[in-house]
């Protein structure tokens, strides 16, 4: 291998000048300059054509019926008071775990349509001043689904309603922390980061 | 269309998502040359780029869903369009080597200059040829401080991994680029 002295190297990356070289480098940072000076630049601009077959194939995707049936959509769930006390206190009696953050897998609660299901997410998070749910049932918006503080044990709850089919997701701790579910089954999201998957099945059942 | 440079990625995503599978053709205007010339030099050839970039789109409607950050489409459509092309290097890299096609030639940015001197034409072929026999991770590198300009900080931004990693790999790339131009250069 013919290798580029060290100096020369950091003249290519712009941290030298040409002038700082020893003069024994500097024929081979001339050369090195003229290599990268000849890569193309030149700016590249794809046919208008491209858009429209992108739309074609997008379009014939949308209309998929497989699709359409797990297209992510918005959920408006309201809970009673009591409810909603009620499962807190199922979530506090589930949860005294010495771990930092601790979670549950969802918990499938009760079916509410006959395409959806009440699921229960649960975080273990004491020193957490707010955390939230984001996944594909929210288009990972953040500010969506925040959890509710149940009591004073440090555990964070909130309950959805979500479509029968399989849904990513984590809990963002404190608007900058994902935490994943270490309880459910996780997936690579193709850059690099993870997220818990939960199935949701016509029977009220996680897999 | 000029209506819809106001309209933030983030909406369109979100329009998107809940239905209006139109709106998507304004982020397909929006990014379809942003990164192009990347895909050329990453690829060899604009053809070969124009593929790249019509399946990234098509991948990223696909998994609109899991965009954590709709303001940030355009940064995650070039994660999926990076994969892509890394995925497209490793398949021919198995079916021939260092992008040899079928007349023997090696395969170069179909789009290239013919100004300038021909000793500078040549140059340019011959640099463009050496790249291709860079790895896919080298060539990236090299590509994205090179031809789009940006500093290694900007790099590790935007594909990750520190600069200290990219910088020795930047390294060894000019040292294979300069084995490889030992003739020529």
């Amino acid at each position: 291998m013919t290798a580029y002295h060290p100096l020369v190297k950091l003249v290519l990356d712009g941290e030298l000048s040409l002038a700082e070289l020893p003069p024994d480098l500097r024929a081979q940072g001339e050369a090195a300059l003229r290599m990268v000076a000849a890569v193309d630049r030149t700016p590249v601009a794809l046919p208008a054509a491209l858009e429209t077959r992108v739309m074609a194939a997008v379009r014939q995707r949308a209309a998929s019926p497989w699709r359409r049936l797990f297209r992510p959509r918005e959920v408006r769930l309201r809970i009673q008071p009591v409810w909603a006390l009620a499962l807190a206190a199922v979530a506090i009696a589930f949860f005294v775990i010495p771990r930092r953050y601790e979670t549950r897998s969802p918990d499938l609660s009760a079916r509410v349509a006959p395409e959806s299901v009440l699921v229960r997410f649960v975080l273990y998070a004491p020193d957490a001043k707010q955390v939230a749910l984001a996944g594909t049932f929210n288009q990972w918006n953040q500010a969506a689904t925040p959890l509710v503080r149940a009591g004073n044990d440090g555990v964070w709850t909130a309950t959805l309603s979500l479509p029968v089919g399989e849904h990513q997701y984590a809990f963002v701790v404190d608007g900058r922390r994902w935490v994943t579910d270490p309880a459910a089954p996780a997936m690579d999201d193709g850059f690099g980061r993870r997220n818990s998957v939960l199935a949701v099945s016509g029977r009220g059942r996680a897999s | 269309m000029e209506a819809s440079l106001a309209i933030s990625d983030g909406s369109v995503v979100r329009s998107v998502l809940s239905g209006d599978v139109d709106r998507y053709a304004v982020l397909v205007h929006r990014y379809r040359d942003r990164y192009a010339r990347y895909a050329t030099r990453m690829l060899g050839s604009a053809d070969a780029a124009e593929d790249a970039v019509q399946d990234a789109f098509v991948r990223a409607f696909d998994q609109l869903a899991q965009c954590r950050d709709p303001e940030n489409f355009a940064g995650w459509f070039f994660l999926i369009l990076r994969n892509r092309c890394f995925a497209e290097r490793r398949r021919e890299s198995r079916f021939s080597p260092a992008g040899v096609i079928e007349n023997g030639d090696l395969a170069v940015a179909a789009v290239e200059r013919t100004d300038g001197p021909v000793e500078d034409r040549e140059r340019r072929r011959a640099v463009q040829r050496a790249l291709m026999e860079l790895t896919p991770e080298q060539r990236e590198v090299f590509v994205l401080k090179h031809v789009d300009g940006l500093s290694y900080q900007e790099i590790a931004e935007r594909i990750g991994g520190t600069v200290a990693s990219l910088k020795m790999r930047m390294h060894r790339a000019y040292d294979r680029l300069r084995e490889q131009l030992k003739d020529e250069v």
